[in-house]
This record gives C-alpha cells, structure tokens and sequence, in this order.
C-alpha cells in the first residue's frame, strides 16, 4: 500500500470487505482508527453502544501499538485491517516490535485495589479490550510485531 | 499541542478500500478524522470531506469502472501546513478530459447530464486539484491540496483544475 500502483495487493475475499490504514506511532492518530472502524460499523448496521465499544477498544489497541509496540517512534507505522464478514466485524492492530508483548501481559488481570495502592496507574488496555469485544487474541504478525485480532458479532 | 512545531517533518496516513460506492464515507471519516488530529479548522475539514468524497467516487464510478475485487488506495501527507492527498483507481478508464464542460443551467435545463460536476466542486473547495499525468499504465492519480490556512482569503478566489 505504500506506493499507488501496487493498489491490488488486497483482494477482497468473497463477500468479505478490507480497508487497510496504516499509521504514524504518534499518540492522537488513533483516533483515525477509531473514527475509520465506527465508519464501517455503522455502514454495517452496529448499534452505537456497540459502535462506541469498538471505538474504545480500537483506541486501546492503537495506543498499546504506539506507545509500547513501536515506542513511541513516530516513523514506525501501526498496521489496522478492517474486514466485514457477514454479520461479523475483524479488526487487527500490528506494530512493528520494537518491544515484545509478552503472554504474561495479555492475560493479566489488574486489580482496582492494586491500582489505587499502587504508584502504576496503567496496564488496564489489554483487559478493557477484552471486555469489550466479542473475540480477542494475541499473535505475532507477519511482520514480526505484536498483533491482536478483535471480532464483534452484529447480533450482540 | 502545537502543531506546527510538531508536524516539522511530514507526516502521512495510508488507506486503502474496496471499490464500493458507500465506503466514500469510509475514507471521508478517516481523513476528516486525520485532518482534525494534525489542527484543521471544522470548515476547512468538511470542504476536505465533501472534495474527497467526489474523487473517491470518480475513481469507484470512472476509473475502476466499479468493477468487483478492485481498490481504492489513498495517501495523506502533511507537511508545511499544507495537506496532500493522492487517491489511486486501478484505471479501467482513463481519465478523458471532457470536451465540453456543460454549465449548471445546461444541466438544469437538461440539455446536459444532470451529473458531472465533480471536478468542479472539488476544485472550488480545494486549493489545487488535478489528474497526476504518470503515463496512465497504471490508474489515475488524482492529487488534491488544502492549505491549513485558505490562500484565497484576500481574493476570495480558488485554484482551477489543473489537467
């Protein structure tokens, strides 16, 4: 996607639909994703608490991408592939791994208590995701960067 | 956030989407969303949206034809306050220019198709547009530009189309 005459290198599969985006890792330009994810929500009939769900998660995701994936460095690009498949929604968030996303971190499960208690105020992305999609899993992208793959279900 | 001191180098977006009518809206709430991060005035973001809309589907309807399975690709750069937009068809047609541009009251009148004013919309909302000239193997490249800051503010005026 990087120069304009490779605009075939994404097929569409049958009935599925992709928009691809790619990113500077600069904090504020997830809000791009956001604002591209709920379009296509809504083009596909998404109520808007869902809608608003996405965004969020579509946020958390992004930033994680920015400020932890690629640190922060703003030539490092944020991959995000949308793609309607029947009545589901698939987003994927890559970065380019400039730090690893361990499991550990994946499935960590924070406390609001520790959090008050505690100096450390964040790590709460990875859990708010998966509260608030319907599918979520963690894998190295082609690339070599970290990437999660959020679905949300039209009849939820 | 200042922006000028922190877009001193370029800085771009990419997307590409599938060759749709509809999913215009798509690239309109993304770049919309792109030009509002990097400090355009709401004015200036909605002439942005409405003249990409038009390209968007110039290029689903004339270029690619709306041909199932092909793309629509689009690259945002902004530098020196001034936003650059490219958006590629897969050039099933080239782009022709026409012969004869009817007038509105052509239109209204119906003495000319009532649509194709496209380009002309565009170039009113914009502060240059115009089809890149690359040998034409490859699609059309259609280019855009809008200026943080209107140019026209003193005469009230707007670059033409350059073809």
């Amino acid at each position: 996607m990087t120069t304009h005459s490779d605009s075939s290198s994404t097929t569409d599969p049958p009935g599925d639909r992709v928009i691809e985006l790619r990113l500077p890792s600069r904090l504020g330009y997830e809000k791009v994703a956001m604002d591209t994810a709920s379009s296509l929500a809504k083009r596909m009939g998404f109520t808007q608490d869902r809608v608003d769900a996405l965004r969020t998660a579509v946020s958390e995701a992004v930033t994680n991408a920015i400020e932890h994936g690629n640190d922060e460095q703003v030539a490092m690009k944020v991959f995000v592939l949308l793609m309607a498949r029947g009545g589901e929604l698939i987003v994927s968030v890559a970065d380019q791994g400039l730090q690893v996303l361990s499991e550990e971190r994946t499935l960590f499960a924070p406390k609001i208590e520790d959090a008050l208690a505690g100096p450390e105020r964040g790590g709460w992305g990875i859990w708010l995701i998966r509260e608030l999609v319907d599918e979520v899993e963690f894998t190295t992208a082609p690339s070599g960067g970290n990437q999660v793959r959020m679905v949300i279900h039209l009849e939820q | 956030m200042n922006s000028t001191s922190e877009h001193s180098f370029a800085i771009s977006i990419e997307l590409s989407l599938p060759s749709e009518l509809g999913y215009e809206k798509v690239a309109r709430d993304a770049i919309g969303a792109f030009a509002r991060r990097i400090g355009f005035a709401n004015e200036r973001v909605e002439d942005l949206k409405t003249a990409l809309s038009e390209a968007c589907i110039n290029a689903i309807e004339h270029g690619n034809q709306q041909a199932p399975g092909l793309r629509v690709s689009i690259t945002c750069s902004y530098f020196d306050e001034c936003l650059a937009i490219v958006i590629a068809d897969q050039g099933k047609r080239p782009f022709a220019k026409p012969t004869h541009s009817a007038t509105i009251s052509e239109k209204i009148q119906g003495l000319a198709n009532a649509r194709g004013m496209g380009l002309s919309l565009i170039a009113g909302l914009v502060d240059e547009a115009g089809f890149i000239d690359h040998g034409g193997s490859e699609g059309n490249l259609f280019r855009m530009a809008i200026r943080k800051h209107p140019a026209d503010i003193a005469t009230g005026e707007r670059a033409p189309i350059m073809d």
